[in-house]
C-alpha cells in the first residue's frame, strides 16, 4: 500500500521531456503517455480510496435509512472503487513487488464485478405447491435482473409431500419435504429438501420456506361441455393464520366466484406439547355461491349454475423460495481469494519486522 | 456443581483479576502473574459452565442473549489471556481492557437463563464456523482496544505515570494495527460464513438486514482505519481514536442491532 510514485506506467519507465517546448517527433505521443499517467496515478491515489470508502459507508447508510429505492447509493461508490482499484493495480509499482497485494486488489475488483454481474442476471421469487402437483415455472411472485437467462420454463419438479415438527409452544423445527424431478438422462430422481437443503435444478435453487398451509382439491365439470379441470386451492398459510382458513376462489371459466372455508374442530399443533403438521383426521368444508351454502366431505358435488363442483379431498401446499444467481461459486472464490491473500500479505510484512525483536 | 455455580465463580475470578490489574496500574505494581493465573482459572470454570449447559441443551450458547454475552465474554478472555501470556510487554491494558468486560459481565448478571429454541435454520455448522470467525474479530479489537487505552490514557497526566514503563506510542500504535490487520481479516471470513449460512438458510447471501448492514459499515471503518494509517501516517492517538470508533462499532453491531432488527437474522436477541 505504497504511494505512487509517477516514474511507471504499466511496467515501463517513462521520462518527461525536460523541456516540453522543445520537444522532438516523439513528443506528443510523450505527451499524451504522460497526460494518461498523470490521469491514472490520480485515479490510483490512496487519498481517493479513503474518500471512496466513506462514500460507501454513506451510501450504506443512505440506501438504509432511506424508504425509496436507492441502488445509485451503493452503484456509485463501488463504481468508482473498482476504477480506484484497476488503477492502482495498473500503474503502482508495489504491486509487482508483492504479489499478494495484487491478488488481493484483483481479488476486491473481481468481488465487484462479480456482484454486479449478479445483481443484472439474478431472479428471486416465490411459489406455492399442492401435494402431488407439478411445478410449471410459474411464480406467484418475482423480481430478477434485466439480463436475467429465463430457464425457469424448462424446470420441472414435484412436491411429494412434507413433515414439520413443533416444538413445544409452537415452535417450528425441522422441514423435510420430499420432491420427485426427471434427471437430464430421463429417470427418476427423488430428495428430501428442506431448511438448508435446497433442490437444484438448471442453477435454480428452491428453498422450502415458513409458508405451507391446507389445500382443497376439486373437479370442476363446467355446464358449457369443455373438459373437467382439476386444481387446488391453497387457503392461508397455517398456522401464520388459524383462524382465517377461507378463501376466495373463482372456478376456471366461471363468471361467479365462490368462497370456500375450511373447519375442523381438533387442535393439529398443540401449543402445550411436540407436535407435527399434519392434515385434520375429520373436516367439512363449508362453499357459498351466491346465496347458496353447502358443506362438503370428500367426494360430495355441489351443481351450480355454471358447473359442478365435486370435492375431492384435503392436501396440503407447500412455499418455496427460488433463487437464481450463477456468479455464486466465483464469488465464494474470489472473497475466499480475498481473505486468504490479504493474510498472506500482512503475514509476510509483519514476520519480516517482528514487533518485538528479540534482544541480541 | 451446575452450570451457573461454575459461571458465577468464573465471574468472581474475572472480576479479581481485573480488580488486581487495575489496582496493579494505579499503584504502579505489577501482579501481572497473579492476575494471569486467576483469568486461567477463571476461564477454566467458565469453559466448564458453557459444556454442562451445550451439553443439557443439546445446542451452543447461541440463542438467548444470556448465551451470547456469556460466550462473548468467554471468547473476549480468551483471545485477551493469550495476548496477555504472549505479549509481556502490554499486561497493563488489563487495567482498560477488564472494565469493558465488567460491563458485559454486569449484563450478563441482569439477564435471565432461561432456554431458548434452536430455529431450524441453525441446525449448519456454518454458524458455528460464522460466531467463531466474529468471536476472534471482537477479541483481536479487543486487545487493540487495550493498547489504544493506555496510548489515550498516557495522553493525560495521570496515565502518563501509571503507564510510562510500557514501550512508546509508535511501537504500541504498530502494535495494535497488527491487531486490526488480524480483526479485519476474521470479520472479513465472518461475512464470508455469514453469507453461505444465510444463503440456504434463507435463500439469499446477502439481504442488507440491520445486522448485515451494520456488520458491512464495521467492516468499512476497519477497512478505513487500517488505511487511512498506511496512506496519512496518522499519530498514534488519532489512530487509537480511530480503533476506539471500530471497537464501539462493532461492540454496538453485535449487542445493540439485534435490539431494533426484526429480520431472521437475529444475533443476540
Amino acid at each position: 500500500m505504497n504511494g505512487f510514485d509517477g516514474t511507471e506506467f504499466m511496467g515501463q519507465t517513462v521520462k518527461p521531456p525536460d523541456n516540453p517546448s522543445v520537444m522532438g517527433r516523439g513528443a506528443p505521443r510523450d505527451l499524451r503517455i504522460s497526460r494518461l499517467q498523470r490521469a491514472l496515478g490520480a485515479l490510483a491515489s490512496l487519498k481517493l480510496t479513503l474518500a471512496i470508502l466513506a462514500a460507501l459507508g454513506g451510501g450504506t447508510m443512505v440506501a438504509y435509512l432511506s424508504e425509496a429505492r436507492t441502488t445509485w447509493a451503493l452503484v456509485l461508490p463501488l463504481a468508482a472503487f473498482s476504477v480506484n482499484l484497476a488503477a492502482a493495480v495498473a500503474t503502482n509499482p508495489v504491486f509487482r513487488r508483492q504479489t499478494a497485494l495484487l491478488m488481493f486488489h484483483l481479488a476486491l475488483i473481481a468481488i465487484v464485478l462479480l456482484i454486479a454481474v449478479g445483481r443484472l442476471t439474478y431472479l428471486k421469487g416465490q411459489l406455492e405447491l399442492a401435494q402431488g402437483q407439478v411445478f410449471d415455472g410459474q411464480l406467484t411472485q418475482e423480481e430478477s435482473g434485466p439480463w436475467h437467462p429465463r430457464r425457469l420454463d424448462a424446470v420441472r419438479f414435484s412436491n411429494q409431500g412434507f413433515t414439520i415438527g413443533y416444538a413445544k409452544g409452537m415452535r417450528r423445527a425441522a422441514t423435510r419435504n420430499q420432491v420427485a424431478w426427471t434427471a437430464p438422462d430421463g429417470r427418476p430422481r427423488q430428495a428430501v429438501i428442506g431448511d438448508q437443503d435446497p433442490l437444484i435444478l438448471e442453477g435454480y435453487r428452491f428453498y422450502t420456506n415458513f409458508n405451507k398451509g391446507f389445500a382443497p382439491v376439486f373437479v370442476w365439470r363446467p355446464r358449457s361441455g369443455a373438459s373437467p379441470q382439476l386444481g387446488a386451492v391453497h387457503l392461508p398459510a397455517y398456522p401464520l393464520h388459524e383462524y382465517r382458513q377461507a378463501q376466495e376462489w373463482q372456478p376456471p371459466g366461471s363468471r361467479s366466484p365462490l368462497w370456500i372455508m375450511l373447519r375442523f374442530d381438533e387442535v393439529i399443533l398443540d401449543p402445550e406439547k411436540s407436535s407435527e403438521f399434519r392434515l385434520p383426521t375429520e373436516h367439512r368444508l363449508v362453499v357459498r355461491a351466491g346465496e347458496a351454502r353447502r358443506e362438503l366431505k370428500p367426494g360430495d358435488a355441489m351443481h351450480l349454475a355454471e358447473g359442478v363442483l365435486v370435492y375431492q379431498g384435503l392436501r396440503s401446499w407447500m412455499g418455496y423460495t427460488v433463487f437464481y444467481d450463477f456468479t455464486l461459486p466465483w464469488l465464494l472464490a474470489a472473497c475466499i481469494l480475498a481473505v486468504a491473500s490479504l493474510a498472506w500479505h500482512f503475514w509476510r510484512k509483519f514476520s519480516a519486522r517482528p514487533w518485538n525483536p528479540p534482544v541480541s | 456443581m451446575t452450570e451457573l455455580q461454575a459461571l458465577w465463580a468464573a465471574l468472581v475470578l474475572y472480576v479479581l483479576a481485573g480488580s488486581l490489574a487495575i489496582f496493579g496500574a494505579v499503584l504502579r505494581r505489577q501482579p501481572e502473574r497473579t492476575v494471569l493465573i486467576l483469568l486461567v482459572a477463571g476461564l477454566a470454570l467458565h469453559t466448564a459452565a458453557i459444556v454442562l449447559r451445550w451439553e443439557r441443551l443439546g445446542h451452543g450458547p447461541v440463542i438467548t442473549m444470556f448465551e451470547i454475552l456469556s460466550s462473548n465474554i468467554w471468547s473476549l478472555l480468551l483471545v485477551y489471556a493469550l495476548a496477555y501470556w504472549r505479549i509481556p510487554a502490554i499486561r497493563a491494558t488489563a487495567a482498560v481492557v477488564m472494565p469493558i468486560l465488567f460491563v458485559m459481565m454486569g449484563w450478563l448478571l441482569m439477564t435471565s437463563p432461561t432456554e431458548g429454541h434452536l430455529p431450524a435454520t441453525y441446525h449448519t455448522v456454518w454458524l458455528y464456523i460464522h460466531i467463531g470467525f466474529g468471536k476472534v474479530f471482537l477479541g483481536a479489537v479487543l486487545v487493540a482496544v487495550g493498547i489504544s487505552g493506555v496510548v489515550l490514557l498516557r495522553g493525560t497526566g495521570y496515565g502518563g505515570k501509571r503507564f510510562a514503563r510500557l514501550p512508546d506510542d509508535s511501537r504500541l500504535d504498530e502494535l495494535a494495527y497488527r491487531f486490526m490487520a488480524l480483526g479485519l481479516i476474521f470479520e472479513s471470513l465472518m461475512l464470508v460464513a455469514g453469507a453461505i449460512w444465510a444463503q440456504d438458510a434463507w435463500g439469499r447471501y446477502w439481504a442488507w438486514d440491520p445486522l448485515e448492514t451494520w456488520a458491512f459499515i464495521t467492516w468499512l471503518t476497519l477497512a478505513f482505519a487500517l488505511h487511512l494509517r498506511f496512506t496519512l501516517k496518522i499519530r498514534p492517538r488519532t489512530g487509537a481514536v480511530m480503533i476506539v470508533a471500530v471497537f464501539v462499532l462493532a461492540f454496538l453491531t453485535f449487542f445493540g442491532v439485534p435490539f431494533i432488527s426484526t429480520a431472521p437474522h437475529k444475533g443476540a436477541v
